[in-house]
Parts: structure tokens; sequence; C-alpha cells
């Protein structure tokens, strides 16, 4: 796993979904989804989280 | 096994809700997909709305959706100094707002499906057919001529369409807010400006109830500021206005704050609301434009789907208006917005001082030159920065 959300701070805002150019992330009711295949590890979802929930490593 | 309709709406937020109920008015059999199963929820916005749209687009506002009705916003320099601009509005209860909207759709002869989450669109020949989506478990196709994106944020299909609608960290922000009890307030929609206060942004006092608001701030997805620190930090520097103040409800999201999409149609495929970044860029609001845009698409929609003429140039009707009327006043308060970035917070307190709520109102509406005019005689250093309202 390289796309890590902390569910304890996460709003489901799937702010992440819109800004990934990737199409990569999909948001499923209370669970962040990511398409390994597709990530780039760019952090543009990391920046955009209000609740600074993401890491990618 | 497909499930056959005249148009599939993704999205049942306002804008979704708008179109179905517009185009269902006309005839149309619409089917809006919604992957929540809650309308309206997780809230991500400030919940203000202007309420010009009471009647000239039959949205009697449900008093049950209404919070509070507003009569001016009040802009606030960093160094305290004020204006006024008067405007009738409210903020609303977003889960009533959007679950009444949805009711009116489902009157209008709209079908609402929540808990169904569009994964990816049909096509045949190359060309869009209809979507495929889960729900309950099942995998279900749903088929139409037309496929209308109103998915708000998360564009994810309308890009699987091809449309040119990425959002980018520069023109996104980010967005954190609490729902308060024990905060006083007026009738009066607050806006704090200020580099320190807010990079790029501004933190925001709408009122829900005389004692009740929302706090909230949006600060520029580039700047890499951290919105919850600074929200912290404005309350906590106010005591006498928060000392009994209680987080009842947390919220955030992202909003777009750039121009809208240039291009909002193609073959069987129409963009409409924050999905096509139809959001205020001075403000952040969204919700009325997203009506707006739902209107006009819809009847677009309705006259193709008369004509059995799906294709771009049958829909292309909808992106001209838009770009006519809203998309234009969209475009001047970009340039305002662009404008404000570069802007010290000594600039925003000298021109605060100088402006009046008309002057205000003018520059929302684009009519930079005179009072740019008036500001740079006083204060020559500003060409610099506003040199783009000339």
């Amino acid at each position: 796993m390289t796309h890590k959300v902390d569910k304890s701070k996460c709003f489901y805002c799937g702010g992440c979904v819109s800004l990934c150019p990737f199409t990569a992330l999909t948001l499923v009711e209370t669970n962040v989804v990511c398409d390994e295949s597709k990530c780039t590890k760019c952090g543009i979802c990391v920046k955009g989280c209000p609740a600074r929930a993401i890491r990618v490593e | 096994m497909a499930e056959h309709y005249d148009a599939i709406v993704i999205g049942c937020g306002p804008g979704g809700s708008f179109f179905a109920k517009t185009a269902a008015k006309k005839g149309m059999n619409v089917v809006v997909l919604e992957k929540k199963k809650d309308l309206g929820s997780p809230v991500r916005c400030g919940e203000g709305i202007a309420t010009q749209w009471d009647a000239s687009y039959g949205l009697p506002l449900n008093e049950k959706s209404i919070a509070m009705k507003i009569d001016a916003a009040m802009a606030i320099a960093p160094n305290g100094t004020t204006f006024k601009m008067g405007g009738e509005g409210a903020v609303v209860e977003r889960k009533i707002f959007d679950k009444f909207l949805a009711i009116d759709a489902a009157r209008a002869g709209a079908h609402i499906l929540p808990k169904t989450l569009v994964t990816d669109l049909v096509r045949e020949n190359g060309k869009i057919v209809g979507v495929k989506a889960k729900r309950f478990g099942e995998e279900i196709e749903f088929r139409a001529p037309l496929v209308v994106s109103a998915e708000g944020m998360e564009n994810t299909i309308a890009r699987k369409a091809g449309m040119k609608v990425q959002h980018t960290l520069y023109d996104t922000d980010v967005c954190y807010e609490y729902e308060m009890a024990n905060v006083p307030c007026e009738p009066i929609i607050e806006l704090f400006f200020g580099n320190r206060i807010s990079p790029r942004g501004y933190v925001w006092i709408f009122p829900k109830a005389k004692d009740v608001a929302n706090v909230g701030i949006g600060v520029g997805g580039e700047t890499g500021a951290d919105p919850k620190a600074l929200l912290d930090a404005f309350i906590r520097e106010r005591p006498e206005r928060f000392k009994h103040a209680e987080i009842i409800e947390v919220k955030g999201g992202d909003i777009s704050v750039g121009a809208s999409s240039e291009q909002l149609v193609q073959d069987n495929f129409m963009v409409i609301g924050t999905a096509a970044h139809m959001v205020d860029p001075i403000h952040g609001g969204g919700m009325g434009l997203a009506i707006t845009a739902g209107k006009i698409a819809a009847e677009v929609a309705a006259e193709a789907h008369e004509r059995k003429d799906y294709s771009r140039d049958a829909l292309v009707r909808y992106e001209k208006e838009w770009h006519a009327g809203e998309g234009a006043t969209m475009l001047k308060r970009l340039k305002l917005r662009k404008t404000m970035e570069g802007l010290s917070d000594d600039d925003l307190n000298f021109i605060f001082e100088n402006v009046d709520g008309k002057d205000a109102g003018k520059l929302m509406d684009g009519d930079f030159k005179p009072i740019v005019a008036r500001l740079l005689i006083k204060r020559p250093s500003l060409l610099k920065v506003v040199k783009s309202l000339m």
C-alpha cells in the first residue's frame, strides 16, 4: 500500500478524488479506495486534503 | 439487462435535482443516480445561498431548509475595517435543502436512485449510450441517449467522457468548517480577509440561528496552508466572540475557485454545476450557479429530446448561454480573485478603508476602472498588483 487514509481524520468529502489527475481514487461512502496501478504518488491529494488525513509513501 | 431512460443524471445535488425536475416537467423520463445513501451529506460548504433564485426558478425555498434568512454581507479587513453589502440570502441546512430539491424532482416525475455508484460509461462504437453502476451489490446498466454529469467536485465520469474538467490545486480552495453553538450572530454573513488569517482565501461566519453559526475557512490549495490550524487560530484570537462556543459538527471539503469549464457538452453528454467548475471564484458559492446551469441545460436537453438529436450541435446552446451569462461574470470575478492574491494585508486594509458596499458591488460586477483609478491616486504603488483590472 502506498496510499494511506487515516480514517480517524477523513471527512469522506471526496476532495482527493476531485484533485487526483489519474482518476485513481474513488469515494465509496466512508472509504476512499485507491487504484494503486494508477497512483503515481504525486502527492496532490495530500496537499488538497482539508483534514490532512492522507499519506503517500 | 439494462434499464432505459431519456436521460441519466449523475449526482443528486442541487444541480442534478434541478435538471431532473425541469427535464421531467418537459416530459422526459429522467433518472438521477446518487452514490451516497443520504442526500446533502456530508456537508462540505458554508451553506449560504442568495435567494434571487426563489422567484425566477420556481424554487420556493422550503421553510424547513432555511436555517436563517440573511440581509447583508460584511467584509472585514485584517485590521478590522469593514464594509457592508446588501443582498438577501439564506443560510440553509444542506441535508434538508438537498433532500427537498430531490423530492421536488420526484414530484415532477423524475426517478431518484440513492446508493447507486456510477463506475463507468457505456459506449457503443465510441458513442456514449449509458452508464454502469453498482447498487446493493448488483451491477446494473442504465441506458439513455443523454448522460448528464452533476457529479460535483468529484467529476470522474465527466473526465472519463473526455471533458476537460480536471481540477487543479491552484484553482481549488481547501476548506475546513465547524458548526458552532453559543456564537452570538446577527443575520449577516461575515467574511474575514487577510494573508495571515487565510492565505488566498477567507474565514467565514455564516449564522444559522442567533447563537449558531458555520465558522469556516478556505485556503488556496497551492499555498500548502493547513486550514484546521488556521481556523483554530482565528477562533483562539477572538475569545470575546467564542468564549462559550461549542463545536457541534465538523465539516470540510475542496472547492473550485477558477473559471467554469470551456466545453460543457459533447455528443450525448452534458456537464453542469461544480463538476464544470461553476463556483463563484470570490465567495466560493456553487448552489445557485448549479441550479441555473441545471435549468438551462434541461431546457436545451428537452429540445434535443423532442428532435431526437443529442449531438453536440443540438446541445451546444446550453454551453453558449452559460458562457454569455454566468460564465462571463465568473471570469470577471476570477480576475478580481487573482488580483486579491497579490495584495498584502496592508494593501487590503487601505482598500477596505477606501471602498464601501456600493463600490464592492461594482467590483463584483466587473466594473473595476473607476474604483481602481480612485485607489491608485491615493496609493500609486498598488499599480503593479491591480493593473490587470485597468
